[in-house]
């Protein structure tokens, strides 16, 4: 699981600690996508669902393929007061699943959240955005996605993560939540390629006087340093 | 957002030039319209709709249902994000996400994006019309003024999210996206008075401040506009100078442009010395110190 995901679930387990409830973790993947769960039901999810690809279906790098797919299966799993989801993945960091499943839903969209308040059937939050913080409210159900700073994710006990190997987490093929078609995929990758970080690597040696000069020289040198 | 909104212009006139189109400037509060470059279309929702990006989207959605433009190009800030996402929703349209040399290839764009923490850069292909949101700091800013003016009635807007109120007002972060050289500090700093280090030597090369994810995100010792990184600010000075800063992934997607990477730190197996040009295994408090002494003289 991601750090970001971690997050998300911490935050889940503790609504539920403070407010009562219960905690569902989806997710889409391949059957693999399972021990991810298990991670977050260790955390104290109290059941998983796994949207499971069909084998024909490429591995999803649209947003919008799987926020359908979750939106569909959230949907399926019946009624529910809050839709936590992380900023982004740490991998893609596209940020788009949460705002694109909140629309799917029909749900208010409160994003980039460092802290979250629930009152009678009021969820209050604090959005970080780049230049400010905004205090934002929404009558439940409502979608949140959270930034890291909002929580210390937990590390489960080895009896949690027994424990989570007994709790039900259902498998769900796509084809069901999509009547047998594909789902959307508007969006491809073409091909990726490593970035090239072409680097000089120099490590100076020797005392920090010594160090420092030879430093200073080669920024000179470099034309980087104006003064 | 006007340098970021003005970045979004170039790409989009590159494109409509491409596509052997028009460029539209989009703006949906009448307020902003000035701010404009080129033909300015307000896309009219009312006052509130600037505070609400579900507002916002769902006003370009009903603007975009009449005058169908092949691609619809947003900032990626973090509103941005949001409103791009939901619009493509709406719409039912592919959403590229921080996109950057965006291409028109046949009925598509492509565009290059970084993944995995800029560890890989990704070609994605979007079938025209599409939504797409264009990387920060990766287009000139137009310096095209507003040359006129077309309103879009979208009728009245309904959100169901509530401003409350806006808590802080933090620095804009485009000091440090458009500086020459930046001294970045990191969690080899123990304690917040020991900033001073970072801030004189700034003072002495003539750099800004950064700081790496843990100083503002988990210490709260600078602000945090001034976090560097995948989830920060994204930055490419000549000269960028990383102090006590370990280099992770998450750091580095936000500082591999630039063009000469400093690093000091007391680890001999930190990842930042993989990135750096040049490097001093060494206590920054011993290291600063000299630097500053040999600048002096």
């Amino acid at each position: 699981m991601s750090t970001f995901d971690k997050n998300a679930v911490e935050e889940s387990v503790r609504l539920k600690e403070s407010s009562g409830g219960s905690v569902t973790i989806f997710t889409v993947g391949r059957s693999d996508a399972k021990k991810t769960v298990k991670e977050a039901l260790a955390m104290g999810g109290d059941r998983g669902c796994l949207v499971v690809l069909a084998a024909s279906e490429p591995d999803p790098h649209d947003s919008l393929t799987i926020a359908y797919l979750l939106a569909r299966a959230i949907e399926r799993a019946g009624p529910f007061d809050l839709v936590l989801c992380a900023e982004g993945s740490s991998d893609i960091y596209a940020g788009q699943v949460p705002p694109m499943l909140s629309e799917w839903l029909a749900l208010p969209f409160l994003g980039y959240v460092r802290k979250v308040e629930i009152k009678d059937g009021v969820i209050r939050c604090e959005q970080t955005l780049e230049e400010r913080v905004r205090v934002l409210e929404a009558e439940l159900p409502a979608l949140v996605s959270v930034v890291s700073e909002i929580n210390e994710p937990r590390y489960p006990t080895l009896l949690q993560i027994m424990q989570a190997s007994k709790k039900p987490i259902e498998e769900v093929r796509s084809e069901l939540l999509t009547d047998g078609r594909a789902p959307p995929r508007l969006v491809t990758t073409v091909r990726m390629t490593a970035h090239a970080m072409n680097r000089k690597r120099v490590i100076f040696e020797g005392s920090p006087e010594a160090a420092s000069r030879k430093l200073v020289e080669a920024l000179r040198s470099e034309g980087v340093l104006k003064r | 957002m006007n340098s970021v909104a003005r970045e979004v212009a170039t790409a989009a006139r590159e494109l409509a030039d491409s596509l052997s189109g028009e460029q539209h400037f989009i703006v949906t509060q009448r307020s902003r319209v000035s701010d404009g470059a080129g033909k300015v279309v307000l896309v009219d929702g009312g006052a509130e709709v600037g505070e609400y990006p579900d507002l916002i989207a769902e006003a370009l959605a009903r603007a975009a249902k009449k005058k169908r433009p092949s691609a619809i190009l947003v900032g990626a800030t973090r509103t941005g994000r949001i409103i791009a996402a939901r619009l493509a929703a709406k719409l039912n349209l592919g959403c590229l996400s921080d996109v950057y040399r965006l291409r028109v290839q046949g009925s598509s764009i492509v565009g290059d994006r970084d993944v995995f923490a800029g560890k890989a850069v990704a070609e994605v292909k979007a079938d025209l019309p599409c939504v797409a949101t264009v990387k920060v700091g990766t287009y000139p800013v137009t310096s095209e003024g507003s040359t006129g003016l077309e309103v879009e009635e979208v009728g009245s807007l309904h959100g169901d999210v509530r401003l409350v109120e806006t808590l802080e007002k933090r620095g804009a972060t485009t000091d440090l996206r458009s500086a020459s050289v930046i001294v970045s500090a990191g969690r080899g700093f123990r304690k917040k008075e020991d900033l001073r280090l970072a801030e004189d030597l700034a003072r002495a090369i003539g750099g800004a401040l950064g700081c790496s994810r843990p100083l503002s995100s988990d210490y709260g010792w600078l602000p945090e506009e001034l976090h560097i990184g995948l989830t920060g600010v994204t930055v490419r000075p000549s000269l960028y100078f990383a102090l006590g800063i370990s280099g992770q992934l998450q750091h580095v997607a936000g500082i591999k442009e630039s063009k000469v990477i400093a690093a000091v730190n007391t680890d001999r197996d930190a990842p930042i010395f993989q990135v750096a040009d040049y490097g001093i295994v060494g206590d920054l408090y011993q290291v600063v110190p000299a630097i500053l002494e040999i600048l002096k003289g």
